[in-house]
């Protein structure tokens, strides 16, 4: 899945080792998820959308049929 | 209110309190009551000779392994440095779901096949050492199938 973790991590100053640990997870979880290798979880993808007060649609994108 | 952060060590602290040297010691000192309790028990129901050699023998192979299993039981996950917060939301355990539900597919197929096998050519083995074998099988196919995956999705 497409997302735009990378950008929104940057702009708001986070290294991946820094919102790894605000978040809980390890350093790879943030690498994985930048590279659309992994899917996260709905917690995570919540988690995620809280920490930068953004809807979970503005992080990720769904693939297309 | 904030609450003051525990300390993180490379082998945490009890969830009971108390410092690392405490947990360690308590992880040895009961994984040694248990080792030495199975090993003269072992002994005692087969090894009629040699008794002392085979309870020593077997103490000491179980002394790590039930010393790692009440460390594991007995320590905050919280004060191990390095440990993250919330594994269960980390990839690596997306990779260890993965890796685990193939080994459950392959011991279906191992088991299978070797009891449709062993249907036709009666064979005399050790239960013991035929489940050992097969644990040993399921830990290397884990290992392997983990790093593939990790090496894959990482």
């Amino acid at each position: 899945m497409e997302n735009n973790l990378s950008e929104y991590r940057k702009e708001r100053g986070y290294s991946q080792q820094a919102l790894a640990d605000e978040l809980g997870v390890s350093r790879q979880t943030i690498i994985s998820l930048e590279k659309g290798r992994y899917d996260p979880s709905l917690p995570l993808a919540f988690k995620l959308a809280a920490l930068f007060a953004c809807q979970i649609e503005d992080l990720f994108i769904p693939e297309q049929d | 209110m904030k609450t003051k952060a525990s300390p993180k060590t490379r082998w945490g602290i009890s969830r009971f309190g108390g410092s690392s040297a405490t947990l360690i010691g308590a992880s040895l000192g009961i994984g040694l009551v248990f080792s030495v309790g199975a090993g003269l028990l072992f002994a005692r129901l087969n090894a009629s000779e040699q008794f002392t050699l085979v309870a020593v023998v077997m103490t000491a192979c179980l002394l790590p392994v039930l010393s790692a299993a009440c460390w594991a039981l007995l320590v905050d996950r919280d004060s191990v440095k390095g440990a993250t917060k919330n594994p269960e939301i980390s990839v690596e355990s997306q990779w260890y779901d993965k890796a685990a539900i193939g080994v459950f597919q392959d011991l279906l197929i191992i088991c299978g096949l070797g009891a449709a096998l062993f249907s036709f050519v009666q064979v005399s083995v050790s239960l013991g050492l035929t489940l050992a074998g097969i644990v040993l099988v399921a830990m290397v196919d884990f290992a392997l199938r983990y790093l593939i995956i990790k090496k894959a999705q990482g």
